[in-house]
């Protein structure tokens, strides 16, 4: 909590004969995390060299290629897939073989089948569409050919050509394009040429064949239609088989890939002509088990050490450390950059903060109630870790839209019935007995809530200086942040003893030490002196950025803003379709009112629509940035590695 | 004197509207103009930060959140906009 995991920095070296069960040890208990050794040319390196993988990796890596192809030819991806029962590794191995080798000839025998058909109907197809235009000619095909005084002609044509010579004519009209085919004797083709070039003739050659066109036109769609029915049959048993072997290729496909993870381990690893070394890193609770384990595997012959973090060198892989109640923020987290080892992790403020400022922007129950149902509908479609994780905020971000829909009584824009809103109102339409919106009142509470946020922000600024940096540095980094908190309520404090602002301490009663200035000034005014001067002592450029002190406290006024926003644009749509169509509608009822109460239906459809697209867009990015923006910038570095340990969360195979 | 009277009135009534309209129009500057110039200050953001995702899409978060700094002028409009017709 607030801090990433506790991590050990583990030092293995064993002979090179150890290494194989190292490895398989090392990949079965899954929290190694290996850090990668880069070959280097310093002293003390001399004969330290990345090592060569274990046997084994090329024929793991073209069964994979195999079991892969097979997967994309039955279009499954391993993340779909189901897991049903667990297989034993054991007995995959002994079959894998076997068994690969039989599914992919029966699929290729398969695929050269449904290849052969779709090739044939492709062929029918060109036929067809050659032979249609004759079809509207009743004149079997071999009559187009093999004459020796008659020329023949065919082709499309704009319109029926006027020919001086003697000929016979077939002449079809039709939308496409009319179709002529003209005989004439030979001698006389030139002069049918000419007269046919005047009508726009394009030739089309009479297809090869015997018959009329028509027959054959009807004999090759019956061809098409039975390929098409055998492609189906094949379709479906492709969609047979890949019921009965998904289960096999999902655990195949893991095995394989653990067998190359493993056989390829020995390239992340130092290695000597003898020996093998692995640096890497294991959660400090998991230490003890894992070196336990491995010295059982190799018999004692292997030898653990856990070294010294330094920190000024080692990066230290993070792996986030949280309640299960604010493991999803950690998407929210990964998004902006994940903490690094030493500083403080925020994710849990950011669960806890994130819901209540978006409650905040949104407001309503109906809004609420909608969301709600979006995250756990979406749960469905929304597959992968992040995304069950951002469905997650979403839920709790819903949940909070509804609390606070019931503190400002608001459904859909309306205002809940016989319920007044709790402490301030949001309604901007004053209904008769009600107040209006109390929009200084909650602005104000927003600064308040800013004031807060961004000095727990510079607290924790203090917090982490003083646990990174070092020396002198650390003095004037941790004093800076002192500096900032000591400009910001200095200003506060200033303002208070000069006007009076409701929700806020009034000072402007104390003694006044000279002329118009009272002691609230005097110390506001100290105090922002002395803070500059901290700013400016650990970098002087800084001091330009102290306008942000303003603009970042009244930047969370937008909770309030674009909640009201929100608020507008629902009472409109309402107003709208209920004001203007729907009562006058109702009041006097005829045909035209159906007319009308349908169009009111429609535009609160369509407004809602509209506003809750704009709100979860607004309340979500709006409250995320204040977090980004104003929050995290006092205090949070990110650019954390990713904790990714050595092995895989098995889901198809079991030992 | 009576009639100088109710030309007062009529004179005052007639101010108070304009005043009013006066404040809309505020309102309504105060927002449209922050608009304007927050969509120019994310225009070339936006477009930066698009292209930057599109080479590696890491950069998400810190795009989006970059794109959005410059949201902050129109909510200050939005703020004024509000307190001048509420306040």
């Amino acid at each position: 909590m607030l801090k990433p995991r506790q991590m050990s920095h583990l030092f293995i070296t064993g002979s090179k004969n150890q290494m194989e069960p190292v490895i398989q040890e090392l990949y079965r208990q899954n929290v190694f995390h290996i850090e990668e050794f880069v070959e280097q040319t310093m002293e003390g390196y001399e004969g330290v060299k990345i090592g060569t993988p274990l046997p084994g990796a090329s024929e793991a890596a073209s069964k994979l290629i195999m079991i892969r192809s097979i997967e994309n030819t039955f279009g499954v991806k391993l993340e779909d897939v189901v897991p049903q029962k667990m297989v034993p590794v054991q007995q995959l191995r002994e079959t894998i073989d076997t068994k690969l080798s039989a599914i992919v000839s029966e699929v290729e025998q398969i695929q050269a089948k449904k290849s052969t058909c779709e090739e044939a109907v492709r062929d029918l197809e060109q036929k067809i569409n050659e032979l249609k235009p004759f079809a509207a000619v009743p004149i079997p095909l071999e009559m187009y050919s093999g004459y020796q005084n008659i020329a023949v002609f065919t082709g499309r044509i704009s319109k029926n050509p006027d020919l001086t010579v003697p000929n016979e004519t077939y002449f079809s009209h039709a939308k496409e394009g009319n179709f002529i085919a003209v005989f004439a004797p030979a001698e006389h083709s030139e002069k049918v040429q000419l007269g046919l070039l005047q009508a726009n003739f394009v030739a089309v050659p009479a297809p090869k064949g015997e018959g009329l066109p028509q027959d054959l036109l009807n004999l090759y769609t019956g061809q098409i239609a039975a390929f098409k029915k055998e492609v189906a049959l094949i379709q479906e048993r492709l969609e047979a088989m890949k019921k009965e072997q998904i289960e096999f290729l999902a655990a195949s496909e893991e095995l394989m890939s653990a067998d190359i993870d493993k056989a390829e381990a020995p390239l992340r690893f130092a290695m000597t002509s003898e020996a093998f070394l692995a640096e890497g890193w294991v959660p400090a609770d998991r230490v003890d088990v894992l070196s336990d384990a491995l010295v059982k595997v190799t018999g004692g012959k292997i030898l653990v050490t856990v070294l010294p973090i330094d920190f000024e060198h080692d990066s230290v892989p993070v792996e986030y450390n949280n309640p299960s109640f604010s493991k999803p923020s950690q998407v929210l987290m990964d998004v902006y950059s994940r903490p690094t080892y030493t500083e403080v992790d925020p994710t849990l403020m950011v669960s806890i903060v994130f819901p209540l400022f978006f409650g905040m922007i949104v407001g309503d129950v109906g809004y609420g109630l909608i969301f709600l149902a979006m995250s756990l509908g979406l749960r469905n479609y929304l597959k992968g870790e992040a995304g069950e994780q951002l469905l997650t905020v979403l839920r709790n971000a819903s949940i909070s839209s509804i609390f606070f829909g019931i503190i400002y009584s608001e459904f859909l824009g309306f205002a809940l019935l016989r319920w007044k809103p709790v402490l301030y109102s949001r309604h901007l339409m004053t209904e008769a007995g009600g107040h209006g919106p109390n929009i200084p009142e909650l602005m104000i509470l927003s600064i308040w809530i800013g004031i807060l946020h961004i000095t727990l922000g510079r607290l924790l600024g203090m917090y982490n200086h003083a646990k990174q940096d070092h020396g002198h540095h650390r003095t004037l980094a941790v004093m800076a942040n002192f500096g900032w908190l000591a400009v910001m309520w200095g200003i506060l404090l200033a303002i208070w003893s000069s006007v009076v602002i409701p929700l806020m301490p009034n000072l402007t009663g104390l003694p006044v030490v000279v002329s118009v200035l009272n002691v609230g000034n005097i110390i506001g005014g100290v105090l922002i002196l002395v803070g500059i001067i901290l700013i400016a002592r650990e970098s002087i450029l800084e001091v330009i950025e102290l306008p942000t002190i303003v603009s970042h406290v009244l930047s969370y006024a937008r909770l309030v803003a674009v909640g009201l926003s929100g608020v507008a644009i629902a009472m409109v749509v309402n107003y709208m379709s209920i004001e203007m169509f729907i009562s006058p509608a109702l009041e006097n009822f005829t045909i035209m009112s159906i007319v009308m109460i349908l169009v009111g239906l429609g535009i609160f459809l369509f407004g809602h629509t509209l506003n809750i697209a704009l709100t979860l867009l607004g309340g979500g990015l709006h409250s995320i940035r204040l977090h980004y923006v104003e929050f995290f910038t006092k205090f949070y570095k990110g650019g954390g590695k990713k904790y990714i340990p050595f092995g895989m969360k098995r889901r198809f195979t079991e030992d | 004197m009576a009639a100088e009277l109710v030309v007062a009135a009529t004179d005052l009534a007639m101010i108070q509207a304009q005043q009013a309209g006066m404040k809309a129009i505020g309102a309504g500057l105060a927002v449209g103009l922050t608009g304007i110039g927050t969509g120019v200050a994310e225009m070339g953001i936006g477009a930066a930060a698009v292209g930057a995702i599109a080479e590696n899409k890491d950069f998400f978060g810190l795009g989006l959140l970059f794109t959005v700094i410059p949201e902050t002028i129109v909510i200050f409009g939005l703020v004024v906009g509000l307190l001048l017709l509420f306040l």
